[in-house]
């Protein structure tokens, strides 16, 4: 324990002790009271307001040493026990007892208006709260410098106002008819600005303040009522008052209330960090952070320095709330470095340091999931970048194929075209030359039927002319083996998925001839719900595996690369099938 | 016999009409490209169109869509497509829209002077031409048992594949050396194995024949 916690526990004890000496006799004089004045609170009323403010202040005060709501309400207490005074017999304590009768009032103004911070924020607050103690006790004080027995609404039996220097009933009784009449109109406003606040709140702030909203506006509400019930000759009898009290008396222990449930987060950060530091079983971070500090639709964003920005659990780039956002963001940072942001409701702002605390328990969790966020964004980054390289190769390819076609396969034609010219012009008898022209055009022909299989394995024409459909039924027309083609396919798909099929089954279909010994091969391809689906099976002795120079591995890459499934299935002795699964939108 | 030769590559194009007028053709008219070859078409029409498949603009099937065009407009005109890869559906595509007057060729067939001239006069009768290699992709490719095909004669296949390349039946006999009699004869064969009517017109059996292959 260290000696702050110790200096402020003995402190809290002080208080606490005062109060209770405030409280006995405060209690012992609203128990005998004399019957004079039916609107005073009785001994339970008395101990039951006076010690919620006293018990609910020094426990907001311990569980919140920064917030100014616990001394305020503690010292609040004091003014309600001085405010009993005013039923002693003494006519100096009367005196200090009625002066300060309404002063508790004021109290409870501040109190309101400036939870859950404990400071006053707009000039309007400010005004409030000097009105209610200028009302309170300056009226009140002023009002008694001419009011006695019945000028202060008190018994002939009551005793003598030692403030009064002049006599004029009628004065003071209008005074405390002015302050009750101002004060009304005070208290209205007070509960209007609350409940607006309220519901201009987020949902998580508009959840966590409800009880001191309640107590607050029923407390409002009721000295309301007390007030036009007394500016009316009191026809409700002391009832107003007796509902005021009560209602009074929840206020400070729904503001405990709202303490100690975050004072239950703190608590939270304690199980956090045991949860972080527990065996390896993996935590949902977000979910674990966004109990502690109580905020359900709290979000990560991580640190990608790579790029500069912050990314997702998954790896995608996230935006942070700007300033006129209703979400706040908190930075977590460890070393200096910038590691991830916390997007959560802005009720927590109020919290800063149990959002300090949680991060900093967390730093190190969220440290590790930014490097798996990391990781996953640059998996996408790669994922892209290998899609990029195909849709690069698949273009390439065709501007090969294109080349040979226009180029060396043109030039090729035409040099044969010149060989058979040359044919028919040679003259007649000469033998030598006609076997040797021959022979060059026959190996002419031999090189032009190489440069175009090399050429159609390249990129077939079809594929870009007349789409997958017909490309595979090609292709199982060439094929080595008997193939039977099953295709629905009505539509065009991205260019790199359907050369990504065509060569699936291109390369099956000549691994099928050259080792499977199958008697036949079956194609199959569909597409449904936005995926290209194409199998090809055949009845061979199976064992392929997709390892080695197959080119199968080429394949799966160019699928995988495209985001789709690439599978082998080839169990000894019960054909192969191999199926490609692929994302076309 | 008069030709108009349309082909994007000048060296082509070129060589292409010096073949042809060596060979005793009079070249009308040369295009670069589809819409050029229907203007030259609009002037005067001639016996026979040499057409390249893949031109200007696209590159990938001009030839093909400017001869369904002339086929309508000038059904007279025998149309020769050329092209630099066998491409199956497009020679079906091809004849199935009428096989006269109507042929499909490898490119580097022109090379040779006989089988060119051969070819552009049989297209210009309204005979069809279709390329060996093209038949063979047909008739040549692996089958299951029980298929009909398997129940051919060496030498029916032979006729077959001649049958479907366009070639009348004196031809057939000429290229097997075997008497036009039994070329008939192997012909009623193979229409009945396959289940077909039997159709005595030369030109008119090949799309049969193709149709009939394709599906198998």
């Amino acid at each position: 324990m260290t000696r702050e916690s110790l200096r402020m526990k003995a402190k809290l004890a002080l208080v606490g002790c005062a109060g209770v000496v405030a409280a006995v006799p405060a209690v012992w004089l609203a128990a005998h009271q004399p019957p004079h004045r039916p609107t005073e609170p009785g001994a339970v009323l008395t101990f039951l307001v006076g010690g919620s403010l006293l018990g609910s202040g020094l426990g907001s005060w311990r569980a919140r040493p920064d917030n100014r709501l616990g001394p305020v309400m503690a010292l609040t207490a004091f003014a309600w026990f001085a405010a009993q005074l005013s039923e002693a017999s003494s006519p100096a304590l009367y005196t200090i007892g009625t002066a300060v009768q309404y002063l508790f009032i004021a109290g409870f103004v501040y109190v309101l208006l400036s939870f859950p911070s404990g400071a006053l924020h707009g000039s309007l607050d400010r005004v409030l709260v000097a009105s209610a103690l200028a009302l309170a006790l300056g009226l009140q004080v002023v009002a008694m410098l001419w009011g006695n027995k019945s000028g202060l609404r008190c018994s002939a039996s009551c005793p003598d106002n030692l403030l009064r220097v002049l006599e004029d009933n009628g004065r003071a009784l209008w005074l405390l008819g002015l302050q009750r009449a101002i004060g009304g109109a005070l208290t209205v406003t007070a509960a209007v600005l609350q409940v607006t606040r309220w519901w201009r709140g987020g949902a998580a702030q508009r959840r966590a303040q409800a009880p001191v909203l309640v107590a607050g506006c029923l407390t409002l509400a009721a000295l309301t009522v007390t007030i036009v019930d007394d500016l009316l000759g009191g026809p409700l009898g002391s009832l107003p008052a007796d509902v005021f009290f009560y209602a009074a008396a929840t206020v400070p222990g729904a503001v405990l209330l709202v303490f100690l449930q975050r004072r239950l987060a703190w608590g939270m950060v304690a199980g956090l960090v045991v949860q972080l530091g527990g065996p390896n079983e993996p935590v949902d971070l977000r979910e674990a952070l966004a109990r502690a500090v109580g905020d359900p639709s709290l979000e990560l964003a991580f640190w990608y320095p790579a790029e500069a920005r912050y990314v997702d659990d998954d790896g995608r780039p996230v935006e942070l709330p700007g300033p006129k956002s209703s979400r706040r963001s908190t930075l977590v940072e460890r070393d200096g470095e910038p590691i991830a942001v916390l997007v959560h409701d802005p009720v927590l702002e109020h919290n800063a340091e149990l959002v300090r605390s949680v991060c900093a328990a967390a730093s190190l969790a969220l440290e590790n999931q930014r490097l798996q966020a990391e990781l996953r964004a640059r998996l996408v980054e790669l994922q892209a970048s290998r899609g990029r390289l195909v849709e690069v190769t698949d273009a390439e390819r065709r501007r090969i194929e294109r080349n040979l076609h226009d180029g060396t396969q043109q030039r090729l034609v035409s040099i044969a075209m010149s060989l058979g010219l040359l044919q028919a012009k040679l003259p007649a008898g000469a033998a030598e030359a006609e076997p040797l022209v021959a022979e060059t055009r026959h190996e002419l022909e031999l090189a032009l039927r190489e440069l175009r299989e090399l050429t159609h394995g390249i990129h077939p024409p079809l594929l870009t002319e007349r789409g997958l459909a017909a490309a595979l039924e090609e292709l199982c027309r060439r094929a080595a083996l008997p193939a039977r083609l099953d295709a629905a396919l009505e539509d065009r798909f991205p260019d790199q998925v359907e050369s990504a099929v065509y060569f699936v089954v291109s390369e099956a279909l000549a691994n099928a001839a050259k080792h499977s010994h199958a008697a036949q091969v079956r194609v199959a391809a569909s597409s449904r719900g936005g995926r290209l689906v194409v199998e090809v099976a055949d009845d061979g002795t199976g064992g392929a595996t997709a390892s080695g120079g197959s080119g199968l591995r080429g394949l799966a890459d160019r699928v995988e690369a495209l985001g789709g499934r690439f599978t082998l299935s080839s169990p000894p002795g019960a054909g192969t099938t191999l199926r490609a699964d692929i994302p076309c939108e | 016999m008069r030709v108009v030769v349309a082909d994007d590559a000048v060296i082509l194009r070129e060589g292409l009409s010096r073949l042809l007028e060596e060979a005793g053709f009079e070249v009308v008219g040369l295009a670069a490209d589809a819409d050029q070859l229907l203007e030259v078409l609009e002037r005067s029409q001639p016996d026979v169109v040499i057409v390249d498949i893949r031109m200007p603009p696209s590159h990938t099937d001009e030839g093909l869509r400017a001869a369904k065009i002339i086929r309508q407009k000038w059904p007279e005109i025998g149309i020769l497509v050329l092209s630099q890869h066998v491409n199956t559906r497009y020679a079906i595509e091809l004849l199935s829209a009428g096989t006269d007057g109507v042929g499909y060729l490898l490119k580097e067939r022109v090379a040779n002077l006989a089988e060119l001239s051969a070819n552009v006069n049989r297209v210009g009768q309204g005979g069809s031409v279709l390329d060996p290699e093209v038949v063979d992709q047909l008739i040549g490719r692996p089958r299951q048992a029980r298929n009909p095909l398997e129940r051919l004669s060496e030498r029916e296949r032979e006729v077959l594949a001649l049958m479907a390349e366009g070639r009348s039946n004196k031809a057939i006999a000429d290229r097997l050396f075997i008497s036009e009699y039994t070329v008939e004869k192997h012909v009623k064969n193979v229409f009945e194995t396959l289940e077909l009517s039997p159709s005595a017109d030369d030109h008119r059996r090949v799309l049969a024949v193709v149709k009939y292959l394709n599906g198998q």
